[in-house]
């Protein structure tokens, strides 16, 4: 879609918004990047406002293969993304609420509740959504979108296409890989269907080779935390996480990746860390806690502790090796289907022992959130095993994704500072 | 006579019966029968919570706290390993708990449940999933007996047929058992053989005639059937309950009588297809609603009654839609919230009361 005026409107409206707040001394000089990335997703989310009736629209679910919808050209709405926004901007509950005086249980996941509370209402910080006329999830990430997204579809009565992920128990079969590759091409006609746009298969892997590429992109620029003083903080990389989510696919993300890791290389090759003083390094677990970034960012900036690692924005970098444009159908499905959440613990281990050794971590923070099951459950587990194995001082903080009503400021703060004495005293013996 | 679970199942283990403890909710017994194993399944153990407390938070559902209190717990009866048959996030993260970070004795074995709205690539799967998990009890218990599965596929279809001639005749009033033995009988399939079960709804006389229709008449629907206490209050207020869709009940039995089974998977993989519509399969909603609305048609229920699990949310997400829908029919719903705990609570009793007293004047005009 052309974006003729957009950027021009993007910047008048810029000049109305409060200058943003002055960045704690912690940290070090922003990355010139943010500014680029916030265009970016502006742009997204204006733009998003007048494609109905030039394109169709679908709202897809992060772990799923939006490749496909890409060949049709559909203009593609990522509600966590929109959630997680939400949440960042504080107003999670107000969302939330709306579903649940509608009905919904406070106990549902978050992302959905404030999805739910915007299908209601209409509400959003980026102004409107487009209504969708596809929706397309994949329980590679949990069961909970399938049964958010049907919800959607009923309300809406839109059709919604289920891409079924089945777990990793132990590895992933002949039988699961056939199943996956099957769906996708089943898909086909109802996308061509829906899109009014004709599969040509040469599309499909240039779309897929680009977004392979910026895929290994965004593993590179994790990979680049591995300097010392890293170049970013996780909280930076939450919030660049953005375009491999919503974006993948798209020249967009893969340009603006290239630009971010062509930054951090030079602060890397100039010394120049995210934080003024790096002296421990620490490793994430689960999805931010949207409403309190910046809280964390500067309480752990603020001794010296940087996040250099976090097994949720690796989750789109992982399983990227297994992509082949050749093998377009059984490689997806591989891809797609060995992700993080849709594997055992085991392999989760694995992956978090590797991460805390190549990162170089002293510490781990694991966020339980209620909101995400196949996330959390399991945490103790693993915070106990890790801990044994590695010596690794870890804290677990209650929380939620991006209903704040959940956070407890001082019972955090407690078992945060808590965390980092422990952290202090084991770096001193 | 129903038995005592804990008490027959110890018999079982006494007897050398091979035992494996089975999570919920959906899983070919028929393989787990024809390899001479008793599957013993695990929804709401009783006891306290304490040693699973260090493993799971409190906001995980108390069917996935109570099974892994069970498994931690657990004095040597279930000796063939644990089953974790997939059916929702929590149970699903449960078995690669136990089995790659706890560590129990006895094997670990999982079941993938297809999901969503399901078509020709979903069927051959389903039968690819079934001939890995016989392929892999046959690792362990050596070779399949195909004349043995085919027996068993030919015993479940007789209990499967029993059970929807009683479902039938609680519907009509034929049957003169209160909620709570209906519901004791109906649980009985968790943990007796086969045979003994089919005996023991064989003993279960169904009337010719209707017999007294109860006061009010009640469709449930929800994971499990409230606890015996409460079932026994809704006995004594003179409320029947007629029809059920419980996951531990009727949603684990197919719409339809099956032919009997000449190809085992074949007929395992039909079976799975034609059970009703359920949330843990994560199928439409349109379809859901249009099932319950049927069933309380069919058994002329004037209310409809959920009893949710606690943090459960396959079933929270489609309560919403299904309390609207079902309003909109002119029927009543309440809502109970269980934490499987024993017992009657005060405010449940009250809730229950205040929709009998609500109803109360419609029934009796």
């Amino acid at each position: 879609m052309r974006d003729v005026g957009a950027p021009a409107l993007m910047s008048f409206r810029d000049l109305t918004r409060r200058k943003s707040r002055p960045v704690p001394e912690a940290f070090g000089p922003p990355l010139r990047s943010n500014k680029r990335l916030k265009e970016i997703l502006g742009r997204h989310y204006f733009l998003s406002r007048y494609v109905p009736g030039a394109k169709k629209v679908a709202w897809v679910t992060s772990g799923a293969p939006v490749e496909l919808l890409r060949a049709f050209d559909f203009y593609t709405i990522y509600p966590e993304n929109h959630s997680a926004l939400v949440g960042a901007k504080k107003n999670g509950a107000e969302y939330c609420s709306i579903a649940e005086s509608d009905g919904f249980s406070q106990d549902l996941c978050s992302y959905a509740r404030i999805d739910l509370g915007h299908m209601l209402s209409g509400k959003s910080p980026a102004g409107k959504l487009p209504r969708p006329d596809l929706l397309f999830c994949s329980n590679n990430i949990c069961q909970t979108v399938i049964y958010w997204y049907k919800t959607i579809a009923h309300e809406l009565n839109i059709p919604l296409i289920h891409f079924d992920a089945p777990f990793v128990s132990t590895k992933q079969s002949e039988a699961d890989v056939r199943y996956m590759a099957q769906q996708l091409l089943d898909m086909i006609p109802i996308l061509e269907q829906v899109s009014g746009n004709v599969f040509y298969l040469n599309d499909f892997e240039t779309i897929l080779s680009r977004s392979q590429e910026t895929s290994q992109t965004w593993g590179t620029i994790l990979q680049t935390m591995r300097a010392k003083p890293a170049p970013m903080t996780i909280f930076d990389a939450f919030g660049h996480l953005a375009p491999i989510v919503s974006l993948r696919g798209l020249p967009v993300a893969h340009d603006y990746y290239n630009i971010l890791l062509e930054e951090l290389e030079e602060r890397v090759a100039l010394g120049i860390g995210a934080i003024t003083e790096e002296r421990y390094r620490l490793i994430w677990d689960n999805i931010a806690v949207w409403y309190k970034v910046r809280f964390l960012a500067t309480f752990f900036a603020e001794r010296k502790m940087n996040f250099v690692t976090a097994t949720y924005t690796n989750a789109w970098a992982e399983t990227t090796c297994h992509l082949d444009v050749k093998d377009p159908w059984s490689s997806m499905a591989k891809t797609y289907g060995q992700i993080i959440l849709n594997n055992n613990l085991k392999h989760r281990m694995g992956l978090m022992r590797d991460m805390i050794k190549n990162f170089e971590v002293d510490g781990m923070v694991m966020h339980s959130t209620r909101s995400c099951k196949p996330y959390s459950v399991g945490q103790f587990d693993l915070r106990r095993a890790l801990g044994a194995e590695l010596n690794l001082p870890a804290v677990i903080i209650d929380a939620d994704i991006a209903d704040e009503r959940v956070w407890s400021e001082q019972q955090i703060q407690t078992r945060l500072e808590a965390f980092c004495e422990t952290l202090e005293d084991a770096a001193h013996v | 006579m129903i038995p005592n679970r804990s008490e027959y199942l110890k018999q079982q283990a006494l007897q050398g019966q091979k035992i494996m403890g089975v999570l919920p909710a959906l899983y070919p017994k028929e393989l787990l029968w024809a390899f001479d194993i008793l599957p013993a399944e695990i929804w709401d153990p009783p006891g306290d919570i304490v040693k699973a407390n260090r493993h799971l938070q409190t906001t995980i559902c108390p069917i996935v706290k109570q099974s892994l209190e069970f498994i931690l717990t657990e004095p040597g009866i279930v000796n063939a390993g644990y089953l974790f048959p997939h059916t929702c996030d929590s149970l699903q993260n449960l078995g690669s708990q136990v089995k790659d970070m706890i560590g129990v004795p006895v094997p670990v074995y999982t079941f993938y449940n297809p999901k969503g709205n399901f078509n020709k690539a979903t069927r051959a799967y389903y039968g690819d999933i079934l001939n890995e998990f016989l392929q892999v009890l046959a690792d362990v218990h050596g070779p399949p007996d195909i004349e043995k599965l085919r027996a068993a596929c030919e015993l479940g279809l007789k209990i499967d047929g029993r059970r929807i001639e009683l479902q039938q005749a609680r519907m009509t009033d034929r049957l003169s058992l209160n909620s709570q033995q209906y519901f004791q009988l109906i649980r009985a399939a968790e943990f007796m053989q086969p045979v003994d079960y089919l005996y023991l709804l064989n003993q279960v006389e169904i009337q010719d005639e209707p017999l007294k229709s109860h006061a009010i008449r009640f469709l449930i629907s929800g994971i499990l059937p409230p606890n015996d206490m409460t079932l026994s209050f809704l006995d004594d207020l003179g409320i029947g309950i007629v029809a059920e869709d419980l996951l531990a009940g009727s949603r684990r039995i197919p719409i339809a009588t099956l032919d009997p089974p000449a190809d085992p998977i074949e007929y395992l993989t039909d079976r799975f297809f034609l059970l009703p519509p359920c949330s843990t399969k994560a199928g439409s909603l349109d379809h859901r609603q249009q099932y319950l609305k049927k069933l309380a048609s069919d058994s002329k229920a004037q209310a409809v009654l959920f009893n949710i699990v606690k943090f459960c949310e396959p079933e929270l997400f489609d309560h919403r839609s299904l309390v609207k829908s079902l309003k909109n029919e002119g029927l009543p719903v309440l809502s109970l919230e269980t934490e499987l705990l024993p017992g009657l609570s005060g405010q449940t009793q009250t809730r229950i009361e205040a929709i009998v007293e609500m109803m109360g004047d419609e029934v009796l005009a």
